[in-house]
């Protein structure tokens, strides 16, 4: 990943937090955590209790992370900008304490809200209110960079490795396997929402979401004779000011999905029941699934570029 | 045990009751809410998910996890547990669960339906102790929970999913099994030249071998980890432990004949998480020095389980293993000698980190209790030797999850 790029998204939450009031920003979530500092760490699937992994101070423009190594960070950040894992509350509030401008924080900013954590706060930051900032972070993050586009695009190449291994396993074989250990010899064995092949009489109905360098790729559908099939009206409809209401008329299946897609699974978050009031708006990227097809939509000024189309 | 690799275990544990585990699960918890003065409980983690409900959400990324999450909602009083989940719901069914629609409690415009939900099943919350894992923005802003005195969820979770039923010690066995029949295939793959990705892609294809039902299929939960250690403590990413870094797991390093490898990985079955590591040596047999290494390790494994009984200290297994090699602690520093295993691939207990000898001292094991011993011998020069096992206190001492594997190439 370019440091330019870390350090353009670096920016733009510093300038939100401006905005909002926000002196540091404390980051549980992992993807709010490798938007700001660029990251890379082992993946594990599903939630994880809040902790703080990242920490952003507005007053010193610095970010913090936690980690005892320097494996897998890029510049701007640097060793010295890590603070170690640890198993006791006592040594983790001291290295919170350490931390530059943490303690005279007016306003801290978290993306989930804990008791455990409210409580810590009290003790290394003693005059701060902690506030809820997961909507900071998901409203600089609901519109992608150039060279984010491009991070997901490349994803979605990755994502197409999968679905053409298993388009192309045998009859005897698992098309599952076969997209796996595809994706595999390309470096790709994080899934976004996973690997899916299973054929369905003449077709073969795939869904593939990854991550390469922390960014989402997908693509999705049921193939019959090697081609996708299903309608693209919805994808078609994720233009600039567009309603849920647009959406759900452009949508030919029951079950559709409008949803940001980044550094994996994003806002806005439009389906039949959700999203109500949501906009598209130009420099979003979007996974769009209309019952089984799925592709992921960059939403411009014109009309949208398909960014998961076959390379 | 012996030095020359621990003695197979033919027979598996018998098959679990998700029903049963589903009661007795939900029994262990309100027995500890009831005990603490807790009114309810409102779960969003997925293992606290799981332990309250039997629903297992998918092994997607956390950013998928959080939006789509499973929520569920538990009163003090008997009755079935609430769960409102997206996709799959057959376990959660099969375990006794009351379903309720989904949610989306990330979302702002989704907040209400949680408030909602909660008032269904707890009535009003106002004055009452609730017991939550996280409370989303959206749920904050929405004012969901306002006026409960919040506990965090981990004091009621803690010691009830702490002492494992019959069924749980079942699920672990079985899902080590399972990962264990994988890396047999991932280690044939592990020759010079070889990737570390193309090595995951072995082991995360062969996890799909003899699945059958849908919804308690084996699902990878870590990115497998084979990660080729430095010869030297100072030879790879600069730490703050003075001692090497492990896991990385962020690159994809291609193996060549001096690599030692260093492998972990987790995988659940039912929600219950495998916990696989071992050291392998591509292309090659591990010269004298390195044998040397993998002695020593037995030997602090077998005098650390030579301490496990009921009633012994989380301190008392640490000072037997200490003991073997009292120049340095054998374990990496930011870690541990040994973790328990469950829902989550590191729970308690855990022993010989940065809690402290009083934390140690202070912690009795009973049966029921699981632990994954992971020691470290390390020879500056040489390298490491790092592998894992996993074993359940029983009422007179342990016996081991999982088939049990020979260390190879190190054991016979």
């Amino acid at each position: 990943m370019s440091t330019d790029l870390v350090t353009a998204r670096r920016e733009r939450v510093l300038d939100a937090m401006t905005a909002a009031g926000v002196d540091v920003l404390v980051l549980g979530r992992q993807d709010n955590a490798g938007y700001v500092c660029g990251m890379r760490r082992l993946w594990t699937a599903g939630t994880r209790p809040f902790g703080a992994g990242c920490i952003v101070v507005g007053a010193t423009g610095r970010v913090h992370a936690l980690s005892s190594w320097d494996d897998g960070i890029e510049p701007p950040m640097s060793f010295d900008d890590l603070y170690p894992l640890t198993w006791n509350p006592r040594i983790m509030a001291a290295s919170m304490a350490a931390i530059d401008g943490l303690a005279g924080a007016g306003r801290i900013g978290v993306d989930e809200l804990t008791p455990s954590f409210d409580r810590a706060a009290a003790h290394f930051a003693p005059d701060a209110d902690v506030v809820a900032a997961d909507d900071l972070m998901a409203g600089v993050r609901r519109h992608k960079l150039p060279g984010e586009v491009e991070a997901i695009a490349r994803a979605c190449r990755a994502a197409w490795v999968g679905a053409e291994a298993a388009l192309n396993a045998g009859e005897s074989a698992d098309p599952v396997a076969s997209a796996i250990e595809a994706l595999a010899a390309r470096g790709v064995t994080v899934p976004s929402s996973g690997i899916r092949a299973e054929r369905r009489g003449d077709g073969l109905s795939v869904d593939i979401g990854v991550i390469r360098d922390l960014y989402e790729g997908g693509v999705g559908g049921v193939f019959v004779d090697g081609r996708r099939a299903g309608s693209t009206a919805l994808a078609d409809a994720c233009r600039d000011g567009a309603t849920h209401a647009d959406l759900a008329a452009a949508a030919t299946a029951n079950d559709w999905l409008v949803r940001g897609l980044g550094m994996g699974f994003e806002r806005p978050v439009i389906g039949p029941q959700v999203g109500l009031g949501e906009r598209l708006e130009a420099d979003m990227v979007l996974s769009v699934t209309d019952g089984n097809r799925r592709d992921v939509i960059h939403v411009t000024a014109s009309t949208p570029v398909v960014l998961s189309a076959r390379p | 045990m012996s030095g020359d690799g621990a003695p197979v275990d033919e027979v598996a544990s018998p098959a679990p009751d998700p029903g049963r585990m589903g009661s007795e699960r939900l029994g262990r918890l309100r027995a500890q809410m009831r005990a603490q003065g807790v009114d309810g409980a409102v779960l969003m983690h997925g293992p606290h998910v799981t332990y309250a409900t039997g629903h297992v959400p998918e092994a997607v990324d956390a950013s998928h996890a959080n939006h789509c999450r499973a929520v569920a909602i538990v009163g003090a009083a008997d009755g079935p547990a609430r769960l409102h989940a997206h996709g799959e719901v057959g376990e959660a069914v099969a375990a006794g669960a009351d379903l309720g629609a989904l949610l989306w409690p990330e979302l702002d415009d989704g907040a209400a339906a949680v408030g909602a939900a909660i008032a269904e099943v707890l009535g009003d919350v106002t004055g009452r102790r609730v017991a939550v894992d996280a409370v989303t923005g959206a749920m904050a802003r929405t004012g969901v929970l306002d006026g409960a005195e919040l506990v965090d969820a981990s004091r009621v979770l803690g010691p009830a999913r702490v002492i494992k039923t019959a069924d749980e010690l079942a699920c672990i066995d079985q899902s080590q099994r399972h990962t264990e029949r994988a890396m047999a295939e991932a280690r044939a793959a592990c020759v010079p030249g070889a990737t570390r990705a193309e090595v995951a892609g072995v082991f995360l294809a062969a996890l799909r071998e003899g699945e059958s039902e849908p919804g308690s299929d084996h699902r990878n939960e870590i990115d497998p980890i084979f990660q080729p250690m430095p010869l030297h403590r100072d030879g790879g990413p600069r730490t703050s432990t003075g001692h090497v870094a492990f896991p990385t797991g962020v690159d994809n390093p291609v193996f060549s004949e001096g690599d030692l490898v260093w492998v972990d990985a987790g995988v659940g079955w039912h929600g219950y998480m495998s916990d696989f590591g071992c050291t392998w040596v591509p292309g090659r047999d591990p010269n004298a020095a390195e044998r040397s290494l993998f002695d020593r390790w037995m030997a602090v494994l077998e005098a650390s389980l030579a301490a496990v009984r009921p009633g012994a200290t989380l301190g008392d297994v640490g000072r037997a293993a200490r003991a073997v090699e009292p120049d340095e602690t054998p374990w990496l520093p930011q870690f541990y000698l040994a973790h328990g295993t469950g829902l989550e691939s590191a729970e308690m207990p855990i022993i010989g980190t940065d809690l402290g000898q009083a934390f140690d001292d202070g912690y009795e094991l009973e049966a029921g209790m699981v632990l994954v011993f992971e020691p470290v011998i390390w020879a500056d020069g040489v390298g490491g030797y790092r592998a894992e096992e996993v074993v359940a206190v029983t009422g007179d001492g342990w016996r081991r999850l999982g088939r049990g594997h020979h260390y190879e190439p190190f054991g016979t």
